[in-house]
């Protein structure tokens, strides 16, 4: 167990300097996300609409287009530096080549949102006041979700013709149920609703992140090898 | 075996519109109820025959495990196409809004979502095993995303009571009804397994000729 | 009792024409298909 762990960490921390050199994917992702907070506040009427009813929403939709963007840039860099093929010939067990993309694509995605949630603080007047901890909370719970499908989808996809149509093809109806759930439980923590709350919708996305990483984590083996 | 079923279902028709009594409450629409329910079946045995076979596919690497699935996933498209119309033509007149988010519809919509990119990855591949392979691999988490939607719906759906609409569905069925009811799936999955025979059966063949081509 | 039933039978018509074309025109395409693999050999 604790060398496939230092594997994944060792994959995933040079999946991350190559990304840090060209910085493509993050900042890419980033002015995308922020593009996306900017249109959304010009597209509602502020005295119909208060911020706060529709700024869950539009936090959550933006991580997720901003993820996309995110992942298929990320594996498209891989692509062009052919870097997949060589680890695949020396005897990496598979499920720590998942893991360290994985943990690399967190990285990615997790640094795009920590620069999107201020931009949107500042955007649209959201007070999060003592909601923080709890916003990282479950970002980071549905983040796992869509992004370790979303690895799996991406190293499928930048095989296929219409990569970067592909993958979200295949990735957004797996992410609705992190979504939906980011969702709820972000709104009851704006308006500080207790904690019960929100544990049903907590329990949904926790039980899916175990049972995704792990179908992934087996499955990645079946996508790369022949 | 198709031909049979299509009398069959000409037959269904038939009982449908004339055995069957006219529900007071929703007149005669409800009678789409007959086609609805048994196409919403098929779709679903269509979706989880093709998680099924995907799991099965990447333990055993059985090629007609993959053909299968393919099928399965064009069929289920069929099938689900059917009810995303016939439903919102039911909806309507009965609960006078041509969708909703209820459980079976959201359900529904996320299979044929699901349908739709299976078939869209096996198109942009070309080469037969990873295409197999990585198909397999959609199928299995799709199966695996169903339980999640339905659950998502749930917990959406008791935290946010739905406004008092005309129940559809009576629970207790009057004999005739459910009698045509039963028929009608029926008929429908022999039309299932009809219409994946002649899929399969397109598969083969296009396979054959595929490598008979790539020999010469 | 008769004028009580919503008159909905377009709906009825709707449902039960798209539905038989969407299988029969399944079916329909998979045969085109099949002679069309046949032709090329």
């Amino acid at each position: 167990m604790p060398e496939s762990l230092r594997l994944a960490l060792a994959i995933a921390e040079k999946d991350i300097r190559a990304e840090l050199r060209s910085r493509t994917a993050l900042l890419s992702a980033v002015v995308f996300a922020a593009l996306v907070l900017v249109v959304f506040n010009f597209a509602r009427d502020p005295t119909v609409l208060p911020a706060i009813d529709l700024a869950p929403s539009v936090l959550w939709v933006t991580f997720a287009l901003a993820a996309i963007v995110a992942l298929n840039r990320a594996f498209n860099v891989e692509r062009e530096h052919g870097a997949l093929d060589g680890l695949l010939l020396a005897p990496v067990p598979r499920g720590a080549l998942f893991g360290g993309k994985l943990l690399a694509n967190l990285a990615f995605v997790g640094t795009v949102e920590a620069v999107t949630l201020p931009l949107f603080v500042l955007f649209f007047n959201v007070d999060l006041g003592s909601a923080l901890p709890g916003i990282v909370g479950v970002t980071v719970l549905a983040t796992v979700g869509f992004v370790s499908v979303g690895t799996i989808f991406s190293a499928m996809a930048v095989r296929t013709r219409f990569a970067e149509l592909m993958l979200p093809v295949l990735l957004l109806p797996f992410m609705v149920p992190p979504l939906v759930g980011a969702v709820q439980v972000t709104s009851r923590l704006l308006a500080g609703r207790p904690l019960s709350e929100m544990l049903g919708w907590l329990r949904l996305l926790a039980l899916y992140d175990v049972v995704f990483v792990t179908l992934c984590t087996m499955a990645f083996a079946a996508v790369v090898d022949e | 075996m198709s031909a049979v079923a299509l009398l069959g279902l000409a037959g269904v028709y038939v009982l449908a519109l004339d055995y069957t009594p006219v529900e007071a409450r929703q007149g005669l629409a409800q009678k789409i109820f007959y086609l609805h329910v048994p196409a919403a079946w098929c779709a679903l045995l269509a979706f989880s025959l093709v998680g099924i076979a995907s799991a099965l596919y990447l333990w055993l690497h059985d090629a007609r495990l993959d053909r299968f699935a393919a099928s399965s996933a064009e069929v289920g498209v069929a099938f689900g196409a059917v009810m995303l119309t016939t439903g919102p033509i039911w909806a309507k007149p009965i609960w006078g809004t041509w969708w909703t988010w209820d459980a079976r519809l959201t359900l529904t919509l996320f299979l044929f979502f699901l349908f739709v990119g299976y078939l869209a990855l096996r198109a942009a591949v070309h080469d037969p095993g990873e295409r197999a392979r990585f198909s397999a691999v959609v199928g299995i988490l799709g199966l695996l995303l169903v339980p999640f939607i339905h659950l998502s719906v749930y917990l959406f759906r008791t935290l946010h009571p739905q406004p008092i609409v005309l129940k559809p569905s009576a629970p207790s069925l009057p004999p005739e009804m459910l009698r045509t009811l039963l028929v009608s799936t029926l008929v429908f999955t022999v039309l299932y397994v009809g219409l994946v025979s002649v899929r399969y059966g397109l598969a083969l063949v296009e396979e054959a000729a595929e490598e008979s081509d790539n020999g010469v | 009792m008769g004028s009580d039933v919503p008159q909905n039978g377009g709906y009825l018509i709707a449902a039960y024409v798209i539905a038989p074309v969407i299988l029969v025109g399944y079916l329909v395409s998979l045969w085109r298909r099949l002679s069309a693999v046949g032709r090329r050999r």
